[in-house]
This record gives structure tokens, C-alpha cells and sequence, in this order.
């Protein structure tokens, strides 16, 4: 890793938003993480992948002051990580709506843990809501929602606090397969415009290559990191047709021949 | 559907009572008639109040208690360990028995009857919230947490509004229960309200206003029972 960085070209590398070092975690007897190394940087769009219970959610949670490590360091920004920090918003895998809340209700309560007074915090949601493509459904509840709109939700929600760092816990995992590609155009085109850092959990090689710059392969457990993929596909991608290209299916397939190994 | 099972009951009670079977069965009609005196002249109204200021004041607290407690227990293993073993056995122990201790505890008086509707009502308040509490979502939690939310936004932005479809179940049953523990209550202990009208009119033999004021007590169930409902469609729209 620190080899790596040292070839860096001339270009000076972005500052490193955020910094995992030597972390590792055990739930009881089940060591799940083991000297992980991670470092993201600013305005990045990294993905986090691995076998089944290789500990890459549990790496998510670390980094959003969720779970602590036992081990080891994690920053963010400037912040050494010791509990939930205001320059992280975390996406839900099961979206993590409160089924009381109407979608405006939903999207304010970011702001409203933060304490941001309610006029403002109405139209920050506001803006949110209509960014994730859902204006007009403020006053629906989730269950009136399909999956994909849900997830929508949820990240308005995260978007609503103005987050230097989005991380996205397998955001599309429980969606259907159209939905999720409108989606992740969606995503893509969101992020181009605000330049956020971004980690992904996913375990969807196809999601990994077609979103990321980078894509940390984990080992299964205990989880280390076992590779570090770079994806060099041209952006945007959301505009063209990026899954159809020889480079895409080249891509995807050499991780799926690292992944295979690590079964 | 019910309303036709009522009418039909309601029916069969005035023809058998018509046909004169037995001393116990007297017409409905008359039952109705006795009932209606028996408000005009305020026997009812003196009875009944005094009845519902002892479910009130054994209620109300075993309510806010019984959900304070259960949300602790809910949220807290320390608490939890500490109280699930008495609130298990108060729960199945025939309350009746305690009957005793708190004529004890409070002597002969109505406040008795208050405190025998508190034990009835307390302990399916405390079971039901505490349930709640226990039932919500994780991610719920993980996802306030992440923005920042600590003990008190916790209890009172998820655990509380996530509770409270059970809590209200809880409040409902507890109500019904206090019901039962306020006439148990002025029938076994305290010979006050409603309770006492049941005792006297059993033993004098006045069948007629036994059944009125047993119609009574049935009615001001259903009521409380329909009244808790009420609240609890109004305060989980969402469901």
C-alpha cells in the first residue's frame, strides 16, 4: 500500500478523505476483520466487495462511528472516528424509514437530529426530495412505496444533511434489476454533481465495476483486504452505453476470476 | 353481524323470560325498565361514579407507570434481568389472592379498589410496551445514530413512536383488565360503586336490578374498550 502510493505520477493525488489503518474487529470468538488498510480519496466513488461475511458492512459501520474498532485507527477527513461524525450520511441496505414518517418527515430527520430549525429543514428536504426525482410524493408513507422509491427516500434523507462522505450499505440490494440500472444512472449523475466520496458495499460485481474508481476486494473471514482493483472506464458513464464495451466485461470478469479464488 | 347476534340474544332473553322459567331469567323488557328507574332515582349514576373516580385513579397511574417501566425493561438489560422475574409471576398469580395484602396495605376503602385496578391493569402494560420496544427495527436505531442521535432523541424519536403500536394493544387490555379489578375489587373488598349494588342486589334476591346493573358494568366495558380503540386508530394512522 504505502509502496504503492510512493509510484504515484506527478499529478498531486487528491487529499485522503477517508483513512482506515491496521483495523480489525471481533464479534466474540468470530474475528471478522484483520489489519485492513483503506484510504479514499476525496471525491472518490470506491465499492467494497467480498464473499459473504467477509465483514465489509461491518468495515461500513466502523467508518460511519456505528461500531467501534477494536483495534487500529480510522479517520475521516480530519476527525479520528470515534463515534457518528456530521460529515457522514449512511444508506441503508433495508432503506431504514420510519414507517410513521410521511417521505418529507423521512428526508427532515437527518436535519432534525442535527438540529436544524424547521423552515429551513422543510426546504433543505424539499430540495432532497426533488433531487432523488420524487417530487410530489412529500406527504406519501414508505408503505405506499415501491422498493426502489423507498431507497430514493433514503437517500434524500442522507443527501438532506449535506454529507462530505456518502456511505451506502448494499443500497440496491433489495431492488429489482430495471429499477436498480435507472438508479445507478441516477446515482452517477447525482454524484458527478456534487463530488462526493463515496463507499459501496455491494456484492454485485456488475454494480462495483459499472460505479467505482476503485474497488477493495476483501478475503473472506477473517476480513482483509486482499486486492485493490482500479476500474479506468471513461466517465460519465450513466450517458452511454458503458456495460456494452469489451473494457466493461473485461473488467468484470477479471474480478470475478479474483473473487472465484477467494470462494 | 354483531348488531344481529345482539338483537337475537336480546330476543331470546324476552321470550324465555316471557315464558317464566325461572326466577333468574326475568324479561328483558323489565330488566330495562328496572334499569331506567334505577338511573332515574341516581342509584346508577352515584354508584357508577364512584366506580369510574376508583378506575381512574387505579389506571391512569398503572398506564404511565406501566409504560415508564416497560420501555426501561425494554431498552435496558440491567432493568430487565432485574424486574422480568417479578413481572412474570405478578402477571400469572390469580390476583385475587392478593386480595389479603391490600386490604392490608390500604385498609377498606375505595382506595383499595383503586389499588386492585392497578394490579390487574399494570402488568399487561409493562409486558406489552416493553415487547415494543424490543420489537424495533435495529437499523431504525442504526440509521438515527448516524445522524447524530443519542439516548433521549433514541427513546424519543424511534424506540417510543416504534412501541407504540404495542403499547397501545397493552393499554387497551390493561383497560379491560382495570374493569375487572375495579369490580373484583368493590365486590370482594370494599362493598363500594357498582360492586356493592351487584353484592346487594344478589343477596336480597332483587334479580331484575342485579341484571340492570350487570347490563351496566357490561356497557361501560365495551365502552372503555371502544374508547381505547379509538385512541389507538388516532395515534397509529400509519399502520
Amino acid at each position: 500500500m504505502a509502496a504503492a502510493e510512493r509510484h504515484v505520477p506527478a499529478t498531486p493525488p487528491a487529499p485522503v478523505a477517508i483513512a482506515v489503518e491496521s483495523v480489525s474487529k471481533a464479534f466474540g470468538a468470530v474475528q471478522a476483520l484483520v489489519d485492513v488498510d483503506v484510504r479514499v480519496r476525496a471525491g472518490e466513488f470506491l465499492s467494497l466487495i467480498g464473499p459473504s461475511g467477509c465483514g465489509k458492512t461491518t468495515l461500513l459501520k466502523i467508518v460511519a462511528g456505528l461500531v467501534p474498532a477494536d483495534r487500529g485507527r480510522v479517520s475521516v477527513g480530519e476527525r479520528i472516528v470515534w463515534g457518528p461524525g456530521p460529515e457522514c450520511s449512511v444508506v441503508f441496505q433495508d432503506f431504514a424509514l420510519l414507517p410513521w414518517g410521511t417521505v418529507q418527515r423521512n428526508v427532515e430527520f437527518g436535519l432534525l437530529l442535527r438540529g436544524v430549525e424547521a423552515g429551513e429543514r422543510a426546504e433543505r428536504a424539499r430540495r432532497a426530495i426533488a433531487k432523488v426525482g420524487l417530487a410530489g410524493f412529500e406527504a406519501a408513507y414508505p408503505a405506499q412505496l415501491s422498493g426502489g422509491m423507498q431507497q430514493r427516500v433514503g437517500l434524500a434523507r442522507a443527501l438532506a444533511v449535506s454529507p462530505r462522505v456518502l456511505l451506502m450499505d448494499e443500497p440496491f440490494a433489495s431492488i429489482d434489476e430495471q429499477t436498480r440500472r435507472v438508479f445507478q444512472d441516477d446515482l452517477l449523475r447525482l454524484w458527478s454533481e456534487e463530488r462526493k466520496t463515496v463507499v459501496l458495499v455491494t456484492h454485485s460485481m456488475e454494480e462495483a465495476i459499472y460505479l467505482s474508481d476503485r474497488v477493495v476486494v476483501l478475503s473472506p473471514r477473517p476480513g482483509r483486504v486482499h486486492q485493490v482493483l482500479d476500474v479506468p472506464l471513461p466517465r460519465p458513464r450513466e450517458a452511454g452505453d458503458v456495460r456494452g464495451t469489451a473494457e466493461f466485461a473485461r473488467l468484470v470478469d477479471g474480478l470475478w476470476k479474483i473473487l472465484r479464488k477467494l470462494q | 353481524m354483531t348488531l344481529a347476534a345482539l338483537v337475537g340474544l336480546a330476543i331470546g332473553w324476552e321470550l324465555l323470560g316471557r315464558l317464566d322459567v325461572s326466577l333468574f331469567v326475568p324479561p328483558l323488557s323489565r330488566v330495562a325498565a328496572t334499569w331506567w328507574q334505577l338511573l332515574g332515582d341516581g342509584t346508577l349514576a352515584r354508584a357508577a361514579a364512584s366506580s369510574l373516580a376508583s378506575l381512574a385513579k387505579g389506571f391512569v397511574p398503572a398506564a404511565a407507570l406501566g409504560v415508564a417501566v416497560g420501555l426501561a425493561m425494554g431498552r435496558f438489560a440491567v432493568v430487565r434481568h432485574l424486574l422480568d422475574g417479578w413481572v412474570n409471576a405478578l402477571m400469572s398469580a390469580p390476583l385475587s389472592a392478593l386480595v389479603p395484602v391490600l386490604i392490608a396495605l390500604f385498609g377498606v376503602r375505595d382506595t383499595v379498589v383503586a389499588a386492585t385496578v392497578f394490579m390487574f391493569s399494570f402488568f399487561v402494560v409493562v409486558v406489552n410496551t416493553q415487547t415494543g420496544v424490543r420489537a424495533t427495527d435495529r437499523s431504525l436505531v442504526d440509521m438515527a445514530r448516524a445522524f447524530g442521535a443519542g439516548e433521549v432523541a433514541l427513546f424519543g424519536r424511534i424506540y417510543l413512536p416504534a412501541a407504540l403500536p404495542a403499547v397501545m394493544l397493552g393499554l387497551r387490555l390493561g383497560a379491560v383488565q382495570a374493569v375487572k379489578g375495579m369490580v373484583v375489587g368493590e365486590m370482594l373488598i370494599s362493598l363500594v360503586g357498582l360492586g356493592e349494588r351487584l353484592i346487594y342486589y344478589g343477596n336480597t334476591f332483587l334479580i331484575t336490578e342485579l341484571y340492570a346493573v350487570i347490563l351496566s358494568v357490561l356497557a361501560l366495558a365495551l365502552l372503555i374498550a371502544q374508547a381505547a380503540q379509538a385512541a389507538d386508530r388516532a395515534l397509529v394512522r400509519w399502520k
